[in-house]
């Protein structure tokens, strides 16, 4: 019953997103709705659903309700090939936002693979996994540093820019570039959900009942990468989604995974377009980077509901 | 092909200490073997290796006539189940979620996987608590859910890692009778412990007796029927006690005493 509502609730929003925000006049309308809002309404539901759902399996997987993509290493390295394709990119090729989206997709998948073969290893706690992926995020974090301060301003402004997570779209392509991706992760980490589900006691004794604990852990980490990367190389590293959502699910819904899992797919793709409209009419005639309203949004929310079951 | 769990010679080495020392063992369906020993002797490391979770330098650990590690995770849960020290929960699942777990190894319906834990949950007398979650169980609550999840997986053999470490008395003697019953029903059970005095829980009075494997510093220090007559005095070797076997109610229980005979 909860969860038809909040299936409901969550289309309903997604719906309505699209008609939030400054009016328009009447000749501009058509372009306005359906070439911009439409278009960013669609993309934040992909990215929102897939990095939901990313940090819902990460935190199954490391046991650990700290572990998502921004903690171990998958945005770092995103962040890093982008802020190469900038400042390289931005003496070779102006304007080139495909080479950016590469190089971060390129960044992401590295830092990930590193991580995804420690993990892969034989006797690997996964708490070592998260302190290699905080290791990495350290270095990668450190090399964007190097870039930045040897960037000129004009190549700071568009990193920063990128950095904050944005939704920029407009037209279809960015859509139709992530679908594939978002589809592929999402349909994958779906289906291990059963496996998922054994993990909950442990690895080894998951692994007891049946479960082939490395390969569901490289494939997990390497699909999870495989989305993250896509998002995050389209729309820089959107702060908290991945760990705020799967929270918000769990605390409202439970922790079953059968219910978790799908949970944060509709729950995030709600939740981003909700904070992208919000992000259109916060302050009136200009439009916040959509990652400082996830975070401004999500924290409190999460902090409430935090406090809320302590009592 | 030798049906059961048989260790072969195995050996394991871990940071220039021998852990294992070329132990050979069997389990065939139908035995209660119980490894007893003294904390460090190397019974997990034993019951790890049994279990393709940890891979000998030396020997083989065979189930069924096939090397272990080489089954795959299904093919060896269709075979061995495993019952920890204590139940792992991380999350507040329910009891019934955990028991559904057990049945992973089976290629069948949500539905059908939770007939079959509600079954289970029933056999162990925790139908009652199937909804609650598991974290706020009690330990004895929680074991039986384990025990559930055992039944569940539907095995022929059995590992029992110290399951009552963590039980009041009154648990204790449910689990070990519980096993007992597995056991004259025609399972192979494996259990490991330092307590030697809850195997006559199992060991019902006028039927056969467990097996006791001795277990010092990595190696076999002997095999008796839980019934030899010089039982008590090799478990005292093991620990370094005195101990003597007397019988209450027809049970065999084992007293451990200072060696010098007076006080300590």
């Amino acid at each position: 019953m909860k969860v038809w509502i909040l299936l409901a609730v969550c289309l309903a929003a997604c719906a309505v997103a699209p008609f939030i925000g400054p009016g328009f006049s009447a000749d501009s309308a058509d372009f306005i709705f359906w070439q911009l809002r439409v278009p960013r309404t669609l993309m934040a539901m992909l990215v929102g659903g897939t990095l939901s759902l990313v940090g819902a399996v990460y935190q199954s997987l490391f046991a650990n309700p700290l572990a998502a993509p921004s903690t171990v290493g998958t945005t770092a390295g995103a962040t890093l090939g982008a802020l190469v394709a900038i400042i390289l990119g931005a003496r070779l090729a102006p304007g080139g936002l495909p080479l950016i989206t590469a190089a971060a997709f390129v960044g992401a998948l590295g830092v990930s693979l590193v991580v995804a073969a420690i993990a892969a290893g034989r006797r690997v706690r996964m708490n070592d996994v998260v302190l290699a992926g905080i290791a990495c995020s350290m270095a990668a974090g450190a090399l964007a540093t190097g870039l930045q301060f040897s960037a000129d301003s004009a190549e700071l402004m568009a990193a920063t820019r990128w950095s904050l997570g944005h939704l920029p779209q407009v037209g279809y392509s960015g859509v139709l570039l992530l679908t594939p991706f978002a589809a592929v992760t999402v349909v994958g980490l779906l289906a291990l959900t059963r496996a998922l589900e054994v993990f909950i006691a442990g690895e080894e004794h998951a692994e007891s009942q049946g479960v082939p604990v490395r390969r569901v852990r490289t494939v997990a980490i390497g699909l999870g990468a495989l989305g993250v990367a896509a998002c995050v190389a389209w729309c820089g590293p959107i702060a908290f989604v991945e760990l705020i959502v799967p929270h918000l699910v769990r605390r409202t819904l439970g922790v079953s995974r059968r219910v978790l899992l799908p949970g944060s797919v509709v729950v995030g793709a709600a939740f981003l377009a909700l904070c992208d409209a919000s992000a259109r009419v916060i302050l009136p005639g200009r439009e916040l980077p959509v990652g400082v309203v996830t975070a401004a949004l999500g924290a409190p929310l999460l902090v409430s509901l935090v406090a809320r079951s302590r009592s | 092909m030798t049906t059961g769990l048989t260790l072969d010679a195995v050996t394991v080495r871990a940071r220039g200490r021998t852990l294992l020392d070329c132990v050979s063992l069997r389990v065939a369906p139908g035995d209660f073997v119980a490894i007893v020993g003294p904390n460090g002797a190397g019974k997990s490391t034993l019951l790890r290796v049994a279990l393709g979770l940890l891979r000998p330098d030396s020997g083989h650990a065979l189930v069924d006539g096939q090397d272990v590690s080489e089954l795959s995770p299904r093919e060896r849960a269709a075979r061995l189940a495993w019952l920890p020290q204590r139940l792992e929960a991380a999350e507040p699942i329910t009891a019934l979620e955990q028991v559904v777990s057990a049945r992973y190894r089976f290629p069948e319906s949500r539905r059908a996987s939770e007939t079959a834990a509600h079954k289970a949950l029933a056999e162990v007398g925790a139908g009652s608590f199937a909804m609650r979650p598991i974290t706020e169980l009690s330990g004895g609550e929680r074991q039986r859910v384990a025990v559930a999840g055992l039944l569940a997986q539907e095995t022929p053999l059995v590992l029992l890692d110290e399951p009552a470490n963590f039980l009041d008395p009154a648990h204790q003697l449910e689990l070990y009778t519980r096993m007992g019953h597995l056991w004259r029903a025609g399972r192979g059970i494996l259990c490991v412990t330092h307590d030697v005095n809850v195997l006559s829980h199992a060991h019902a009075p006028g039927t056969r007796a467990p097996r006791v494997v001795g277990l010092f510093q990595g190696r076999v220090a002997f095999e008796l029927s839980h019934d030899a007559p010089d039982l008590g005095e090799r478990l005292g070797e093991l620990f370094g006690v005195r101990m003597l076997a007397t019988a209450v109610d027809g049970h065999r229980v084992f007293v451990g005493l200072p060696r010098s005979g007076g006080a300590p």
